[in-house]
């Protein structure tokens, strides 16, 4: 190629300068920290005494008896907690997206309004509720649903009930809207055209709303279980992972190894990887789905 | 509507359901079904936020027995919550933290949201790529090494520690760069015959015209700082520096919570979020869907 | 006002040549119009004087001065786009003014600059509206307001035309070309359209695949095109063309014959030595140049497809025995049909030749 001119060489000087800022932070505060994690998954030694361990560490996961614990209960969660918010999610995106519906707009933005609180107060905000006399008990009680109060989160089945029914109630309106935003972008002469040939409504529902939602399902279900694998702050403000461990999360059992007992970061480091990984496989399989569509 | 509705007659099986009684009844029951569900899911979503409200009313002892009408112990609660914290200082520091990462975040991520948008080059556009690889890097896996980091540059216990690795956001880079997508390039032409320097046409073409999209991410990045709890909670030692996310939290796992008093910190908590989603709900929205498409 | 010397241009994307070698003068003053086929690269030559796209070789001379490395706004030009490019946030007046502004020009002279061009373009009644609340039309005069306010030595116009409809296209041409009187400055216009490029220009550049086909005053191009693509480029409807071979060389005449109208005989008054027996060439004629049978010098007969009657013209779609379409224009028509047949006479001093390269022989 020629030489580049003047113009050209400012074009490239430019483009460089308006993204400059923002990678240099980026390898400052990103890149280099994920590379150091890497060497430090691979030391062994208390504090910031390090020395080399190999494989030390990944035999140890396998050893390790909470670690085993944390990642079954991030599994728990994952595989009960994400389908039943998501179906939710898809039934009323469907029952809203009815134009006819009477009080549409405000039963949108109730289901909504979880979404605005942070995870901090409206984990304290359950688990006041959630108390051994608390109104929840109270509620169901009075109801005659159950005879006796539940320990919710004393428990470490119902512990895990309360992290499930919490997560849900917070994150179902938010992934609604995702589904109804696409909703609205299908062309309803679709459903009018499926009318017209007598498809009932539970097919149109099926065999029109849900393919064509297919992204959308598929990219929700990305973000939730990417969000579920670094559940913390829930957790660590309902039980702090307890009872004996019944609700520790993978983000909960690092931030314990690291700043909780005497550090031992090469360790933690180890554990944080085993999120990368899994969040790594997750997105490898999204990239597959996603391409096989085209 | 009417021509479709005499299209419709004339599908037989559409027909002969219309004069079958037991079909009405049944699509009768069936919406009574649906605003059954919703009303539960209604009532469900609010119903914490109602008991925020009537629980900062009562003491920690009522509270704790679910009592779910207004008591009278609102006032006492504000003045234990304002005489046990700081709550001018926390709130703040709080709001500090909030607007001043706000303010830099949208600075530096959509510098290079349309830095990556307007001067494309095959190197630049592979950067790009292995940024969005990035992008699911779960925070777990950085906060060891961060916090080393920060020790080591005597961060700790200062702002510049939670704002520095927040400021390059590449979900708010991506987030401008798809925005970008839809700027006219031919404004950034003009702008340069009419004499405008590249950052001149950031600043007073790209920036006016992309006020929406602005406004938008305010709201989503702001959302983020104010509600951020795992990364202060390592880094920010001292209660003179906490966030109110940080104080209501530690209030609330002390061994006997006063929790009328820890309503009322909730509360302030849970405002300025609740306000600007009331204030700015359409934008609200658009800016939790605006990356996707 | 300049004129402007390009010499060598050249214009690459990776491997991809895109302007391959341009020469061209245009003098002070003069309406220059880049016509051509859409990816002929007229857009890209104009954006490469405007120093939009920078020039992979070649020399730019604005008014003497080599400006391939001068930054945009230093040449001297103003640009007018096709999607108009005003600034959605600005009112009329300020988007006129925003040059200016940042030149450093005292507030008093850029309002006095853009009362100025609102006269000329009658906008004074819009000045402090927002882009959207005008019309398609009035969003381009404002955009031809804002080119008009930097007293440019160049004016660049990108079809600036084509998003208007077809009455409004009229009107803005006409209006464009009052401006190029009023104004005296040069003007170069870049459309797709051959009908713009005839009323407008004082000079057209037919463009095709980067290179310059031919350069002409537009008479010039309809009467004596330098070769096949030009000839069918310039001229509505269409030029007919037709195949032929040469048959004879006859008295500084050479006689072709039509392979489609079984074997009819035109002989055209052509010197050119390059042609031989046995070629196969092309013959062109305008639809409008089909004489009636008998009063040209070689009668074709063929069969009507459709007839399109606009009142004055008719355009009868015409097919060749052979199965060659031919498109010819009559006038005051009433007797011609659909499945008519009809017969025509070729006029040699009208008809043109093209050698098997698309070559013009003379």
């Amino acid at each position: 190629m020629a030489a580049q001119t003047k113009l050209e060489r400012s074009e490239q000087i430019n483009g460089w300068l308006f993204v400059m800022p923002a990678l240099v932070l980026l390898g400052l505060f990103m890149v280099y920290p994920i590379v150091w994690s890497l060497w430090m998954s691979f030391q062994t030694g208390r504090g910031m005494n390090f020395s080399f361990g190999g494989f030390a560490n990944i035999v140890r996961l396998t050893q390790d008896p909470i670690f085993l614990r944390a990642l079954g209960n991030t599994f728990t969660f994952l595989i009960i907690q994400v389908p039943i918010m998501l179906v939710l999610a898809l039934l009323f995106a469907t029952a809203l997206n009815d134009t006819r519906l009477w009080g549409r707009g405000f039963f949108r933005t109730a289901i909504f309004l979880p979404c605005i609180t942070s995870l901090v107060a409206y984990s304290i905000l359950f688990k006041s509720m959630f108390a051994n006399d608390g109104v929840i008990n109270d509620f169901l009680l009075a109801s005659g649903l159950i005879a006796d109060p539940i320990p919710w989160l004393g428990d470490p089945f119902w512990a895990k009930v309360v992290v499930i029914s919490a997560i849900t109630w917070r994150w179902t309106g938010y992934n609604m809207i995702f589904y109804l935003a696409a909703m609205q972008n299908i062309d309803r002469s679709i459903y009018e055209a499926a009318r017209i040939d007598g498809v009932p409504a539970w097919a149109r529902f099926w065999y029109i709303t849900v393919p064509m939602l297919k992204p959308v399902i598929l990219f929700t279900s990305v973000i939730s279980t990417i969000g579920t694998l670094q559940l913390f702050d829930e957790v660590n403000v309902l039980t702090l992972g307890g009872p004996s461990d019944s609700t520790l999360t993978l983000s909960l059992y690092i931030y314990n190894l690291t700043f909780k007992f005497m550090p031992n970061f090469g360790y933690a480091s180890t554990v944080s990887y085993v999120i990368v990984v899994l969040v790594g496989i997750l997105s490898f399989l999204q990239f597959l789905v996603a391409r096989d569509r085209r | 509507m009417s021509t479709l509705d005499q299209a419709t007659e004339l599908s037989p099986a559409i027909a002969a359901r219309r004069s079958n009684p037991s079909f009405n009844l049944l699509a009768l029951v069936s919406r009574g079904l649906v605003y059954l569900l919703l009303s539960i899911a209604a009532f469900v979503s609010i119903f914490p936020f109602i008991w925020m409200f009537v629980s900062s009313t009562n003491t920690a002892a009522d509270v704790l027995t679910g009592k779910a009408t207004l008591g009278n112990a609102l006032w006492a609660n504000i003045v234990t919550f304002f005489t046990t914290v700081d709550a001018p200082r926390i709130f703040w520091n709080s709001a500090f933290l909030a607007i001043v990462g706000t303010v830099l975040t949208l600075i530096i991520s959509s510098l290079a949201g349309y830095g990556f948008e307007m001067f494309k080059s095959r190197f630049r556009e592979k950067i790009f790529g292995a940024l969005l690889l990035m992008l699911s890097i779960p925070f777990a896996a950085l906060m060891i090494p961060l916090f080393i980091m920060m020790a080591n540059l005597k961060l700790i216990n200062t702002y510049a520690a939670i704002l520095l690795p927040a400021i390059a956001s590449i979900f708010i880079i991506f987030y401008f760069r798809q925005a970008t997508k839809a700027f006219p390039s031919e404004l950034r032409d003009a702008a340069r015959i009419d004499g405008l320097k590249e950052w001149q046409i950031f600043l007073y073409v790209y920036l006016p015209v992309m006020r929406s999209t602005y406004a938008a991410a305010i709201i989503i990045v702001f959302m983020a700082n104010w509600n951020n709890y795992l990364w202060p909670l390592i880094v920010l030692q001292t209660n003179e520096q906490k966030t109110i996310t940080l104080v209501i939290q530690s209030l609330s796992s002390a061994y006997y919570p006063e929790w009328g008093v820890i309503m009322v910190g909730t509360i302030l908590a849970t405002l300025p979020t609740l306000l600007i989603f009331f204030v700015l709900q359409r934008r609200f929205v658009e800016g939790m869907l605006g990356a996707v498409k | 006002m300049s004129n402007l010397k390009l010499r060598g241009i050249r214009k690459a994307f990776g491997n991809l040549e895109v302007i391959k070698g341009v020469d061209l003068d245009i003098n002070s003053s003069e309406f220059v119009v880049f016509v051509g086929p859409s990816g002929c690269g007229k857009s890209t030559l104009l954006r490469m004087i405007a120093g939009l796209e920078p020039i992979t070789s070649g020399e730019l001379d604005i008014g003497g001065e080599r400006m391939n490395d001068v930054d945009p706004s230093k040449r001297g030009i103003a640009m007018v786009f096709q999607t108009y490019a005003l600034y959605p946030h600005m009112t009329v007046r300020e988007n006129m003014g925003f040059a200016l502004r940042f030149a450093g020009k005292p507030k008093d002279e850029i309002e006095k600059q853009v009362k100025e061009a609102s006269r000329i373009l009658e906008l004074d009644p819009l000045l402090d509206r927002l882009p959207k609340q005008l019309s398609g039309g009035q969003r381009q005069r404002v955009a031809i307001g804002r080119a008009i306010v930097r007293h440019p030595q160049v004016f660049l116009f990108d079809e600036p035309l084509s998003n208007l409809d077809a009455e409004l296209r009229v009107h803005m041409r006409i209006e464009i070309a009052r401006l190029h009187k009023e104004l005296k400055a040069t003007m170069i216009y870049v459309t797709h359209d051959q009908v713009e490029a005839m009323t407008l220009a004082d000079k057209i550049v037919v463009l095709r695949e980067g290179e310059i086909a031919q350069v002409g005053a537009p008479l010039q191009l309809y009467d004596n095109p330098d070769n096949l693509f030009v000839a069918g480029f310039i001229g509505s409807p269409k030029m007919n063309f037709m195949a032929a071979e040469v048959v004879d060389r006859d008295n500084g005449k050479l006689v072709v014959a039509l392979a489609n109208h079984g074997g009819t005989k035109v002989a055209l008054p052509i010197a050119d030595s390059s042609a031989n027996k046995g070629d196969k060439v092309t013959l062109g004629v305008r639809p409008e140049h089909f004489a009636d049978a008998g009063k040209g010098d070689s009668d074709i007969t063929v069969g009507i497809d459709v007839a399109e009657h606009l009142g004055q013209t008719s355009y009868l779609y015409a097919r060749a025995p052979g199965g060659e379409q031919l498109i010819i224009e009559r006038e005051e028509s009433r007797d011609h049909g659909a499945l008519d047949s009809l017969t025509v006479a070729i006029s040699a001093r009208h008809a043109f030749l093209f050698d098997a390269a698309g070559k013009r022989l003379r």
